[in-house]
């Protein structure tokens, strides 16, 4: 099988990655010192409480060819994914969600989005508010 | 004469033109999708491809919202064009043929997507287009936010 392999983040709203092949360096949220972090699923709610101090960023090349910090909330882990269960986004929804390029079917049937990168520049606040921090 | 197929959601009865639904299926496995609508709310796999799942409940009002973790133990996989839909359902009722006489123009709602009425095991049934609310619930192209 044609494989490719992915970084997959297992957020709590949805599981989701992005290509490898992208992917400059996983580090702490903490370290990350440039500009602001994006949280690719906002518009599913809010970032999920616990964990900021070990929270992660994976930090990619985005269109621009500048770094870019993608929030990381949950497990990460590296794996190959059979091409064939890369399947782009139908037409009817694509253009209203272009930071999602396809979704990935899993061995078990389970779903996960993979981040379009080049759509992925919306920053989320940071750093962290206080008060939101001390919640996490 | 139409053939249409009764389903349910909820305790709502609505049916869809028989020619349109390309599969029955069991509970569907779907992911939400940011920025997606209540009524196309994320997508699902099928045969090999992304299809978008519609909430018929959202769009009709009709019991609760389709949500991530639990499901409807039906869906209907219907065509539009080239526009594929997964749709969520409750119960699936054995196709029938009616007579375009028996179908009444609608009295309990009014958008363009229901087309009709018609009695099915005595219950009310709204009938749907779903090309129509299809048209009426595509989303727009966003975008890119900077």
């Amino acid at each position: 099988m044609a494989a490719v392999s992915m970084v997959h983040i297992q957020d709590p709203r949805v599981r989701w990655c992005v290509r490898a092949a992208r992917v400059l360096r996983i580090m702490p949220a903490a370290e990350w010192n440039a500009a602001p972090p994006v949280d690719v699923l906002a518009a599913l709610g809010p970032m999920p409480r616990g964990g900021a101090r070990t929270r992660r960023v994976v930090v990619v090349e985005a269109a621009d060819r500048r770094e870019t910090a993608l929030l990381a909330a949950g497990a990460i882990d590296v794996g190959d994914v059979d091409a064939a269960a890369v399947l782009p986004l139908p037409e009817l929804l694509a253009g209203a969600t272009p930071q999602i390029a396809a979704i990935i079917v899993a061995p078990d049937a389970s779903l996960s989005l993979l981040v379009e990168l080049a759509a992925v520049i919306t920053p989320v606040p940071w750093p962290v508010p206080a008060a939101c921090a001390r919640g996490w | 004469m139409r053939s249409l197929v009764p389903i349910t959601i909820d305790t709502t009865w609505v049916a869809v033109d028989m020619a349109t639904v390309r599969e029955i299926g069991g509970p569907l496995t779907w992911i939400a999708l940011p920025t997606a609508s209540a009524a196309l709310p994320g997508v699902a796999a099928w045969r090999g491809r992304a299809v978008a799942v519609a909430d018929l409940a959202a769009v009709l009002g009709a019991g609760e919202r389709l949500a991530a973790k639990t499901g409807r133990v039906r869906t209907l996989y219907v065509q539009h064009g080239a526009s594929m839909l997964a749709v969520p359902v409750d119960t699936v009722r054995e196709p029938l043929v009616v007579a375009d006489g028996e179908i009444r123009p609608p009295r309990i709602r009014n958008e363009a997507f229901c087309t009709g009425e018609v009695e099915v095991e005595g219950h009310t049934t709204l009938v749907v287009d779903l090309g129509v609310l299809l048209d009426a619930y595509r989303p727009a192209a966003a975008g890119v936010a900077h």
